[in-house]
C-alpha cells in the first residue's frame, strides 16, 4: 500500500503549501495585533506616537505650540508639561481607563486610552 | 481517486466557510472619532453593522457641530454671538441661535437669573480662559455687571433684543450642548440607533453600547482620575461642570470659570454638578445654575424638570443627590 506521501501529485503539494502558508501568515497577524491597553497619540489628523499602557516611558510631543511632555506610569498617561498658555492639560489629570481621553487643544495633541476588549474600563466615557 | 484529495478539498471547504462567517457574521462595528472643536475634544462614537454608513454619519455630525460653532461662539467674528454683542441693539440672528437663545431664556426665567446668558464682559474682564487671569477690582465688577442680567436679553422672533448697548451675550453654558443635540439629530438622520457624542465630558448617549447601557464615569471633584459614581443611561445626556475645569488659584483661593451674576464672582456653593435629562443643552444650562444655586435651592430647581436627575457636590464635599439619582447610578 503507497503512503500518502506517495499519492500527492504536485497540484496536491501546490494546495497543502498554500494552506500553511496561509495558516502561518493568520499566526503572525494575531501575534502582531494589540493585546494591552494603548496611548494613541494624534497630533493634528495624524497618528504620531502608540505605546503599551504599561510600558513606563515620557515622550515628546510636537504640536505647532512646541513640544507637549507625555508621562506614561503607574498612575495612567499624563501631560506634565506643555507649551499652552493654560496648561488645561496639565490638569487634566491621568487618563488610565480605556476610552479615558486628553487633549491640548492649543497644541493640537490628543491622547486616547485604547484597549482591544474594552473590557478593563469600568466605564465607557467620562463625564468631567 | 486518492484518498486525501477530499480531505484536502474539505479543508479548503472549511477555510473559504470560516473565511465568509468572519466577514459576514453580520458582527455589530464600531467607529471612533476624535476632533478638536469647541475649544475642547470632541468624540463620536457609532455602532451599527455598515461601517461605510457609519463613517459618514460621523462625518457629517462633526461638520454640522463646526458650522454651529462658527454661529454660536463668541470667539468667531462673523457669529451671530459677535454681531449680536456688537450692535447697540441685538439685531438678527439664525434660526439655529434663536433656539438656543430662546431654551437659555427659558432655564434663565425659571432659576431666576441663576443661568445668565448675558455675562460675556464679566467674563472678558476676569479672562479665566487667557494666559494670565487677574482677579479684578470690585469697582470693574461692578461696572461689568452694569445693565446685564437675564432681563436685559429678549428674543422676538428671530431678532436678539438687547436693553443695553454694552451687553456681551455670552452662550458658553448652552452652545457646546446643542450643538452636541444637533450631532445626535444628524446620527440619527444617517440611521444610527447606537452611539455617543461627547463633547469635553458633556454628551448624549444614544440608544446603548452593543454590549450593555451606557457606563459613564462622572469625574471626581476633587481626586485628580478618580471617580465620584458610575451611571447607567441610554437616550439621555449627562453634562458635568465643575470648579476643577477651568481655574486659576491667587492668595490660595481658587477662581474658577462659572460665575455667580449676583456677585460677579465664581460661585462658591458647589465643586461640581452633574445633570441628568432629554436633551444635553437643557443639562449643560442646568448644570450651570445648579452650580450657582447651591445644594438646596438647585436641587429645588431641578425638581421642576420631569426627566431630569442630578448630583451635587457642595463645597464641602457632601453629596447631594436628587430623588431619582439612585435609579441610575450603578457604582459605587
Amino acid at each position: 500500500m503507497k503512503t500518502p506521501f506517495q499519492v500527492m501529485t504536485g497540484g496536491d503539494w501546490l494546495i497543502v503549501l498554500t494552506l500553511l502558508g496561509v495558516s502561518v501568515a493568520g499566526i503572525a497577524w494575531l501575534a502582531t495585533a494589540p493585546k494591552g491597553t494603548r496611548v494613541v497619540v494624534t497630533s493634528g489628523d495624524q497618528t504620531c506616537f502608540v505605546a503599551d499602557l504599561d510600558q513606563p516611558q515620557s515622550v515628546d510631543l510636537d504640536g505647532p505650540l512646541g513640544k507637549t511632555r507625555l508621562v506614561i506610569d503607574e498612575t495612567g498617561a499624563h501631560v506634565t508639561s506643555s507649551p499652552c498658555p493654560r496648561k488645561i492639560c496639565i490638569s487634566m489629570g491621568p487618563a488610565r481607563h480605556s476610552g479615558d481621553l486628553l487633549a491640548c487643544v492649543p497644541n493640537r495633541i490628543m491622547v486616547r486610552i485604547e484597549s482591544p476588549s474594552g473590557e478593563d474600563a469600568p466605564y465607557d466615557l467620562l463625564s468631567r | 481517486m486518492p484518498w486525501n484529495r477530499p480531505l484536502i478539498i474539505g479543508m479548503i471547504l472549511l477555510l473559504l466557510a470560516l473565511g465568509w462567517l468572519r466577514t459576514n457574521s453580520g458582527e455589530t462595528e464600531l467607529v471612533r472619532s476624535s476632533r478638536l472643536l469647541m475649544g475642547t475634544i470632541v468624540e463620536i462614537v457609532v455602532s451599527g453593522q455598515n461601517t461605510g454608513q457609519l463613517e459618514a454619519a460621523v462625518d457629517d455630525a462633526f461638520a454640522e457641530m463646526a458650522r454651529l460653532d462658527r454661529l454660536l461662539s463668541r470667539h468667531y467674528q462673523d457669529s451671530d454671538v459677535t454681531r449680536v454683542s456688537q450692535g447697540s441693539k441685538g439685531g438678527k440672528v439664525a434660526p439655529e441661535t434663536a433656539e438656543v437663545v430662546a431654551l437659555g431664556l427659558d432655564v434663565a426665567r425659571r432659576s431666576n437669573g441663576a443661568f445668565d446668558m448675558t455675562l460675556g464682559r464679566l467674563k472678558t474682564l476676569w479672562g479665566i480662559d487667557q494666559e494670565n487671569p487677574v482677579v479684578p477690582t470690585q469697582e470693574a465688577i461692578a461696572e461689568a455687571l452694569e445693565g446685564v442680567g437675564f432681563r436685559a436679553l429678549s428674543l422676538e422672533g428671530l431678532n436678539l433684543v438687547k436693553q443695553s448697548p454694552q451687553l456681551m451675550v455670552d452662550l458658553g453654558g448652552i452652545a457646546k450642548g446643542y450643538i452636541v443635540d444637533r450631532a445626535v439629530v444628524v446620527l440619527k438622520n444617517h440611521g444610527i440607533t447606537s452611539g455617543a457624542v461627547n463633547a469635553g465630558g458633556d454628551m448624549y448617549l444614544l440608544g446603548q453600547h452593543p454590549e450593555h447601557p451606557w457606563r459613564i464615569g462622572i469625574q471626581h471633584p476633587r481626586e485628580q482620575g478618580g471617580i465620584l459614581a458610575t451611571v447607567q443611561v441610554r437616550d439621555k445626556a449627562v453634562v458635568t461642570s465643575g470648579d476643577y475645569e477651568r481655574f486659576f488659584e491667587q492668595d490660595g483661593q481658587r477662581y474658577h470659570h462659572i460665575f455667580d451674576p449676583e456677585t460677579g464672582s465664581p460661585a462658591r456653593g458647589c465643586q461640581s454638578v452633574t445633570v441628568i435629562t432629554d436633551s444635553v443643552a437643557l443639562g449643560d444650562a442646568l448644570a450651570t445654575a445648579l452650580f450657582v444655586l447651591g445644594p438646596q435651592k438647585g436641587l429645588e430647581l431641578l425638581a421642576d424638570y420631569p426627566g431630569s436627575e442630578g448630583l451635587i457636590v457642595a463645597a464641602d464635599g457632601t453629596l447631594h443627590p436628587s430623588q431619582g439619582w439612585a435609579d441610575y447610578q450603578s457604582a459605587p
